[in-house]
């Protein structure tokens, strides 16, 4: 909300340095996001200036040469303008003054004529951006008078940031009233003086409210013989300054009204209502109206109206409508100043994507006493800028007044959440301060009588939080809450576990990205046909508009990016949740039930080579062996055993792709990418991924690994190469392997050689594998370790038909 | 002869230091020690001396001798220790050549954070609780006292999901079983205090929140982490004291916190919270907009609505909660001026952290 200091301080007239008030707004809960200056500047010497005589320059078809009469004398000024007389009073620059655009003016000759000074329009002075010719002022303004100070300016205005629980704040005098329980300087509260000289109010208007619910008060008063017209400068300026555009006097006396106050106001023109009646009712569905917006709406049974005697003229609380608007004709105005319920005005508001000054106020509480002074001082207003008879009487339809609301406050309630001790003195004091009064009670407990204004103030607690805000947050100490013997929390080993799994992944030169879980649903059903996902009802974007069903589709768009940015590796992984559409596994039911599944995933993807481009390396690209060995370390970190075969995945390469099994489940996929979905991801058919279920790997990990000692008798190694089919798996030789070992001897197979080419027959393979063995209480002798190796062979000659090579 | 003996030592001592390699070494040994050498010269000379003579004569003649052949060694190792050392020269490793490089992974700046602070708060006697991302509306806005119909839910946009798409609510769920993705950690509140039915509860929730926003400041998804602790004769100078000692733990001691009064609906009484700036050290700077202060998150007491609205007697206990923009923490720890950095994933920011 913008907020005139100027406006303010004839409200409370605090004499605070705006610095000084601003922080202490700030440290009341009334954060001051900004200020604007709103001056001329210091080189704007404008004055007031009377325009004694003027005449056309011959030859010109628009200029002309005007004598000036500024306080100091009459100048010349040469001046384009036409929408002036002789006699009016219009702002002049004299020489030497520099505009608020930086336009220096000077003497000069135009056609020949002298020129010293130049008369202004609104917008040359920075005003507003109306330029149809020079700004008018009132002719009684004093001559020589500077037009900062005949404008009401210098002023200062503060963008606060009001918080929604605060509906009384969002005015002038809702700040003054702060600043009074801040500083102590006097409240004035505006007191309008009426004189209802016009006809009886119930001759000249009816109101029916029929829906006391949504409407709990509805007040009118009508004003007859209103000359509608512009308001006077400075209180165009005053607007302006706040951020509302000036249209009528009478418009304009509603709307500093409800800056003033904080009640909204809205006139009607009483001709143009049918039948000179307002029905407070439902709309019936699908009823037209067309809003002072000029846009054609059409209602819904939810929407409250402001009818007349046949139609909605109003959208209530929200927005007026054009039939009944006030125009350049109007003599007999309406002015309706009414509460309607919260809820109902936001449905409203949103539904028709209405958000006004009144709809802001409406929907966050307005004040139900204050309808009956708003109302009182926009008739003052009106009455002042636009003439007029007020009508006697008002209409009040207001069936059941809220009683004030009352709470009970326990100064020792009030120590015992701060944190401090707060006497009942200081209770008392501040509570009086912000308005509220003392029912009954003692200093253990009191009865308080809550102000109309202040709606969130019901509870105890609200009370503690408005005696902690006033005295100030700073006041309350910083005390660090002792831990209970065995409340430390230990290191939970999931983060243990997570840890360690990062760190392989890091050795392995893996970036860690972090991903929207939102992605284009094209491209789930690329990864996972199979799955429909959760859909986003009101994406930013298409492309965030489906719940992921796979960690992999965000990695693949960073791949894609990276190598269109020319990066030559890019590794990376992700390891977050997916969302699917099913129950949840680890929270299935009752109130602590998750509304779907949100598993986690670890995803990985590779593209580029196995080792940065150097002198001392070859620079091969990276292959489905170096994915299965990040796969295989972040297995060691958990310490996790698992076991790969061949696997089926519709956006892997048939070809090139495995299933991970850990403790008897699937664990993941790992492979090439599918052609297909290399071309969806618009990223090379060489890209790898894995992606692999983290909820069962954590649930088999180790976080603290086990020792297991160091042998102490010395091993014997042996290395063996064989002849096989190609297409026997190496799984399956190293299972024919160990399956020899039954005494335990056999600590480490490993495969170091596969060849296949020239040297063998087609159809096959060479295969070398290192043995070590070991006996655990001995040392073995030659003779063992030769039979051992001699039954592996034996074996791999069986079952394999293994031509044995050395 | 004692000082023919002395002479020959001399010679021997100036030849050997002049040796070049193994060859002459071995010459000057056969010269002097040898049967035909110098030393076996005088030797044979000796028995033309007086017997009285000769015991003196023999010593000087061993200690020549020993002197001799310990100069033959020496010589001897120093011409090996050169060749040696020519040997090792030969071939010469260019270190100037670059080291052999292996890329190592990098972390990303917001799950290190994460990781901080869960630490952190294991410190302060906090452990992580859980809960889900797509949340029932119920947890999200009105167990945490938000009004239905209220411009409060304004402050937090809300990212809705399509019904059809959704699984039906399982038995117990919370009514109306309307789902949204959260837009806070704060729903995980109701969680745990359901779950742990009784304080005291000690609980920092990290996680994953959504709202239906994107500029230079916002992005639709970010990270939070919510700190809740509830029990008997907690007070605010608690909440003050926790966040205090996280911030340094955070950003260093010298940080200092600052609260000033706010509004949420789920605490009273609530507060921002500004920390006086890492970078410029409360001086003020371009980034802090010459305040020394940067906004980083909300905090309050919880409502006692609240509380009780999960079974736990406001009046008995009372409880303090807060909610940091973990995102945000991050960026100002790594001096990242752009948070829509932090999803892009961009290879080229991530190796930078």
């Amino acid at each position: 909300m913008k907020l005139s200091l100027n406006w303010l301080r004839e409200l409370c007239a605090t004499d605070l340095p705006e610095g000084e008030l601003a922080t202490k707004l700030t440290f009341a809960g009334f954060e001051v996001e900004g200020t604007e200056q709103r001056t001329l500047g210091p080189g704007a010497d404008v004055v007031a200036a009377r325009i004694a005589a003027s005449e056309r320059i011959a030859g010109s078809d628009h200029l002309s040469v005007c004598q000036v009469e500024d306080g100091r004398g009459t100048h010349q000024v040469v001046c384009g303008a036409q929408n002036f007389q002789v006699g009016d009073v219009v702002p002049m620059a004299r020489p030497g003054a520099v505009l608020p655009g930086g336009q220096r003016i000077g003497r000069a000759k135009l056609r020949g004529v002298e020129s010293s000074g130049m008369l202004c329009s609104a917008r040359e002075l920075g005003l507003s951006d109306d330029h149809a010719g020079l700004l008018i002022l009132p002719r009684d303004t004093r001559i020589g008078t500077p037009i900062e100070q005949a404008l009401g300016l210098p002023d200062t205005i503060f963008e606060l940031n009001v918080t929604p629980n605060r509906p009384d704040a969002l005015s002038h005098l809702g700040i003054a009233r702060e600043v009074h329980a801040l500083t102590g300087a006097p409240l004035r509260v505006p007191r309008p003086k009426l004189a209802e000289s016009g006809g009886s109010m119930a001759k000249l208007a009816r109101v029916d409210v029929e829906d006391a619910k949504r409407c709990p008060r509805y007040m009118a008063r009508v004003i007859e013989g209103v000359r509608i017209g512009p308001s006077p400068l400075r209180l165009q300026e005053r607007l302006r300054s706040c951020g509302v555009r000036p249209i009528n006097n009478v418009v304009d006396a509603t709307n500093l009204a409800l800056l003033e106050l904080g009640h909204p106001l809205h006139a009607f023109d009483l001709d143009r209502l049918a039948g000179s009646r307002i029905v407070v009712r439902r709309a019936r569905p699908g009823e037209p109206m067309a809003t002072l917006d000029g846009k054609q709406r059409t209602l819904s049974e939810d929407d409250l109206v402001i009818a007349d005697g046949e139609k909605p003229v109003a959208l209530a609380g929200v927005m007026g409508g054009q039939t009944s608007e006030v125009s350049d004709g109007t003599t007999r105005i309406l002015i309706e100043s009414a509460v309607f319920d919260p809820g109902g005005t936001r449905r409203t508001s949103r539904r028709h994507g209405l958000h006004t000054e009144a709809s802001h106020r409406f929907e966050r509480g307005a004040d139900e006493k204050m309808a009956a002074l708003a109302l009182d001082r926009c008739a003052e207003l009106v009455a002042q800028l636009a003439g007029g008879k007020v009508a006697k009487g008002v209409i009040d339809r207001y069936p059941s007044p809220r009683p004030p609301s009352r709470i009970w406050v326990r100064p020792s309630r009030v120590s015992s959440v701060l944190g401090t001790d707060v006497s009942a003195a200081e209770v008392e004091q501040r509570l009086q301060s912000v308005g509220l009064q003392s029912v009954e009670g003692d200093a253990k407990r009191r009865l308080w009588s809550v102000p109309s204004w202040r709606g969130d103030l019901t509870r105890e607690i609200d009370a503690v939080e408005e005696v902690a805000r006033l005295r100030g947050y700073d006041t309350i100490p910083v005390v660090v809450p002792k831990a209970g013997v065995g409340e430390t929390a230990a290191i939970a080993p999931e983060q243990r576990i997570t840890r360690a799994a990062r760190a392989a992944l890091a050795a392995r030169g893996f970036d860690e990205a972090l991903n929207y879980s939102f992605v284009s649903e094209r491209e789930l059903l690329a990864l996972r046909p199979d799955v429909k996902p959760v859909r986003v009802a009101n994406p930013l974007t298409v492309d965030q508009a489906a719940m992921r069903t796979t960690i992999l589709a965000g990695l693949l768009q960073n791949v894609g990016r990276a190598l269109k940015h020319g990066a030559q590796d890019v590794r990376l992984y992700e390891l977050g949740r997916i969302y699917l559409p099913r129950r949840s596994e680890a929270h299935p039911a009752g109130d602590l039930a998750w509304p779907v599944d949100e598993p986690r995933r670890l995803g990985l993807v590779a593209a580029g080579h196995r080792a940065p481009r150097s002198w001392a390396a070859p620079h091969d690209p990276v292959d489905f062996f170096d994915l299965k060995g990040a796969v295989d370390d972040v297995l060691g970190a958990l310490d996790v055993p698992g076991t790969y075969a061949p696997a089926e995945e519709p956006f892997l390469h048939p070809a090139a792709s495995a299933a991970l099994t850990v403790g008897g489940r699937r664990a993941g996929v790992l492979g090439q990418i599918h052609p297909r979905a290399a071309q969806a991801f618009d990223v090379p058919a060489t890209v790898l991924l894995a992606e692999l279920d983290w909820e069962l790997l954590l649930s088999q990990a180790r976080a603290l690994r086990q020792s297991r000692g160091v042998p102490r008798f010395p091993a014997v190694a042996r290395d063996l190469a064989f002849v096989v089919g190609a297409d026997a798996p190496a799984a399956r030789l190293l299972a024919e392997i160990r399956a020899v070992d039954g005494n335990g001897l056999l600590e480490e197979v490993t495969l170091f050689d596969v060849y296949r080419g020239a040297q063998l027959p087609a159809g096959k393979k060479s295969v070398a594998v290192g043995l070590r063995l070991r006996a655990p209480d001995r040392t073995l002798t030659d003779t063992e370790a030769d039979a051992l190796i001699a039954s592996v062979k034996d074996r791999l000659k069986a079952s394999l038909g293994a031509e044995i090579r050395s | 002869m004692i000082d023919e003996l002395n002479a020959l030592l001399a010679q021997a001592k100036d030849e050997l230091s002049r040796a070049g390699d193994e060859a002459q070494v071995e010459a000057a040994r056969i010269k002097y020690l040898g049967k035909k050498g110098s030393l076996s010269a005088v030797l044979r000379g000796m028995g033309k001396l007086a017997p009285e003579e000769r015991p003196r004569v023999g010593e000087a003649v061993n200690s020549v001798k020993a002197g001799i052949e310990d100069l033959l060694e020496r010589a001897r190792q120093a011409v090996a220790g050169r060749a040696l050392e020519a040997d090792l020269r030969r071939e010469k490793l260019d270190v100037t050549l670059p080291g052999r490089p292996q890329k190592l992974g990098h972390r990303h700046p917001v799950s290190q954070a994460m990781d901080d602070i869960i630490e952190i708060f294991a410190r302060l006697g906090f452990h992580v609780a859980d809960g889900p991302e797509i949340e029932w509306d119920v947890y999200n806005f009105e167990k945490l006292c938000f009004p239905a119909d209220h411009p409060a839910r304004d402050m937090q946009d809300t990212f809705s999901l399509d019904a059809a798409t959704l699984p039906a609510p399982p038995e117990g769920a919370p009514e109306p079983p309307t789902r949204i993705l959260r837009t806070h950690t704060s729903p995980v509140q109701i969680r745990a205090m359901l779950e742990a039915r009784k304080p005291p509860v000690r609980v920092i929730t990290p996680g994953k929140v959504y709202r239906c926003d994107s500029d230079v400041t916002h992005t639709p998804m970010f990270h939070q982490v919510e700190c809740l602790h509830v029990e008997e004769g907690v007070s605010m100078a608690h909440l003050r004291g926790t966040l205090d000692a996280f911030v340094k733990a955070f950003f260093g001691p010298h940080i200092q916190t600052r609260l000033r009064p706010s509004y949420f609906p789920f605490t009273e009484p609530s507060a921002e919270v500004d920390i006086s700036h890492p970078l410029c050290g409360g001086k003020g700077c371009k980034i802090c907009k010459g305040s020394g202060w940067m906004e980083v998150l909300g905090a309050g007491m919880v409502n006692p609505d609240e509380l009780a609205g999960v079974g736990i007697d406001p009046e008995k206990y009372t409880g303090y909660a807060f909610g940091v923009g973990i995102d945000r923490l991050a960026m100002l720890r790594h001096g990242i001026d752009d948070l829509r950095l932090l999803f892009d994933n961009d290879v080229r920011f991530l190796q930078q952290l």
